[in-house]
């Protein structure tokens, strides 16, 4: 079976803060690190190569080069080739633009499942993985919370997806994308103290605008179908808090508002 | 004349009118015409408002998947030309939507919490970074504007009555489908937040205490939330999160056990009408969006809270 893993690293935006009096958003450099989604995605691929023999594993990216030391550790936990996409042109692309890119190096690749992430955790907006669904013309599936291990081959896969007031199971035919959710709890395993420094610069490859063939025109800023005018932080209602200590005079407070205003 | 189209999905978001106000704030001082079309079911309560509903007819009994959908509607495009589509934000919204968008060239923004109007620009306001910052979008090329809405953010009230055409609309090409439904198992306890008047929602502060704050929503009559920490940390399911990657509520109480309010979680909260928080540290975000600020232990306080709620209710009988 051959498998391609599309993945994206973000800054940790727990580490974004924000000051709610100066209304900015304190950001400093944040490290990069494997979106939360992504990371069950390729947890699950590993898992698949582990349970088929012979499956063939890739993983790639579209990132600044920085980002290669981040790559370099999936291939130490079993992924067979690493691909990053990475051109200054690149930047500034939006949804439209970053899935034409992807969907571009992916048409070159034989694979019978994609699997990504569903949702990533700096962009949030979902788009990626069913944009390539479309520039492929294959089917794709979000929300994804568990694999079936035992129906899962090169023609189709069962896959699991958390509704609101259920759990759906449905049928997948390949060549498909799979997005998967973090709620699926694969976990990437940790990486062993042996393979630590093992050398795997010679199983990654770096491709850049030229190499795909696209035009100048069609990434980018000048690619993407929608443009950022500007970022704000949102204004939020301050109220007049009264403050009371958590004691019996606190409970007291608080069970009188409770009954004031009619919530008892 | 302007012409936008409103996708529905009525059986997974009933009576949803949310897409409606959208068009409202997007096009509201021009004449405009608004078409409707669903995923599942018929919109009984939006169908008044709407000018035409596009119904398929020799539709497949299993029904389109995604992949189908966007051949379906990439086709009635091309007879209606619509100046807008608008998308809900369910799970095959979020999935139809993007695939939509490539093929008709268009750009998308997801998850619209606000509409703007600028030197003539229509401007679509998103958070990003998890709800950390707002972004205001502007769509650019010759695409209709596509966009799907944050839910239960936009209310409608009110609106002009029209007589609603039917037409039917035939398919050509639409493919085998590709994504078929096996089975589901409906979970067996459930509500869903965004209908709740009182919510007890427990942070990071309460962490594996977290269900101990059942008996306090169950004294007041309400049901319990939570944070994005409690549910990363497998607590509690994701369908009782507050805020950006969950939610966004709007009870009459909100009691806030142990939760800090970043902004993320904040962004969850619309028209609440009392806020009171519980909180270790009297300066969290949380606290100057409250009415009452409870300095201390948050399990600590619930427990006396209860106690005193149940007293409350025991005297009420006895009288």
């Amino acid at each position: 079976m051959r498998i391609v893993c599309v993945v994206k690293f973000v800054p940790d935006v727990d580490k974004l803060n924000y000051d709610f009096d100066k209304n900015i958003l304190i950001r400093d450099q944040a490290r990069l690190t494997l979106n939360p989604d992504d990371a069950s995605g390729t947890a699950v691929a590993l898992r698949l190569k582990k349970e088929h023999p012979g499956t063939s594993l890739e993983v790639i990216t579209m990132a600044p080069i920085s980002v290669l030391p981040n790559l370099e550790d999936l291939l130490r936990m079993g992924f067979d080739k690493g691909t990053l996409l990475s051109d200054r042109e690149f930047a500034g692309s939006d949804t439209y633009a970053t899935s034409r890119i992807l969907a571009r190096y992916l048409s070159s690749c034989s694979f019978d499942y994609i699997i990504t992430g569903t949702h990533a955790v700096d962009g949030d907006t979902s788009h990626v993985p069913a944009q390539l669904g479309e520039w492929l013309g294959i089917s794709q599936i979000s929300g994804v919370s568990r694999l079936d291990f035992e129906h899962f081959n090169e023609g189709c896969a069962r896959v699991s997806v958390e509704q609101e007031r259920s759990m759906e199971t449905y049928e997948v035919d390949s060549p498909a994308i799979l997005s998967l959710s973090r709620e699926s709890g694969y976990k990437l395993p940790y990486l062993r103290k042996a393979d630590m420094d093992r050398y795997v610069k010679d199983h990654i490859q770096v491709v850049d605008r030229q190499a795909l063939g696209l035009p100048k025109e069609e990434t980018g800023l000048s690619g993407s179908r929608t443009k950022v005018l500007g970022t704000c932080t949102k204004q939020f209602e301050k109220r007049n808090r009264v403050l009371v200590k958590a004691d019996e005079a606190g409970v007291e407070t608080v069970f009188s508002y409770l009954v004031d205003k009619g919530i008892l | 004349m302007k012409k936008y189209l409103i996708v529905f999905d009525e059986e997974v978001s009933p009576g949803s009118l949310d897409l409606l106000e959208v068009a409202r704030q997007m096009y509201g001082n021009e004449a405009y015409e608004v078409y409707g079309l669903s995923l599942s079911g018929e919109p009984m309560e939006a169908m008044k408002y709407l000018d035409g509903f596009i119904r398929i007819s020799n539709r497949d009994p299993k029904g389109f998947d995604c992949r189908q959908w966007t051949k379906v509607i990439g086709e009635i495009q091309k007879h209606y030309c619509f100046d807008g589509i608008l998308i809900p934000g369910t799970w095959m919204g979020r999935m139809l939507a993007p695939r939509l968008a490539v093929r008709l060239h268009t750009g998308l923004t997801a998850d619209v919490t606000d509409v703007r109007h600028r030197e003539g620009h229509l401007e679509l306001v998103r958070p990003a970074f998890s709800g950390r910052l707002m972004a205001a979008i502007i769509p650019v090329g010759d695409g209709p504007v596509m966009l799907t809405a944050r839910e239960n953010v936009f209310r409608f009230q009110a609106g002009e009555e029209k007589r609603t055409q039917i037409h039917e609309y035939s398919p050509t090409e639409v493919g085998l489908q590709g994504v078929r439904l096996l089975d589901v198992q409906m979970k067996p306890a459930y509500y869903d937040i965004c209908n709740s008047q009182i919510l007890v929602s427990g942070g990071a502060g309460v962490g594996r205490q977290f269900q101990q704050l059942e008996a306090l929503a169950e004294g007041l009559g309400g049901q319990l939330s939570a944070s994005r920490q409690i549910v990363d940390q497998g607590l509690a399911s994701r369908q009782i999160q507050v805020g950006q990657s969950g939610k966004t509520v709007s009870p009459k109480l909100y009691l806030a056990l142990g939760i800090y309010g970043a902004i993320q979680h904040v962004e969850g909260l619309r028209q609440v009408e009392h806020i009171i928080s519980v909180n270790t540290n009297p300066d969290a975000p949380i606290c100057s969006l409250s009415d009452i600020v409870v300095e201390g232990d948050a399990i600590d306080f619930a427990k006396k809270l209860t106690e005193r709620i149940r007293q409350y209710r025991e005297d009420l009988k006895n009288k």
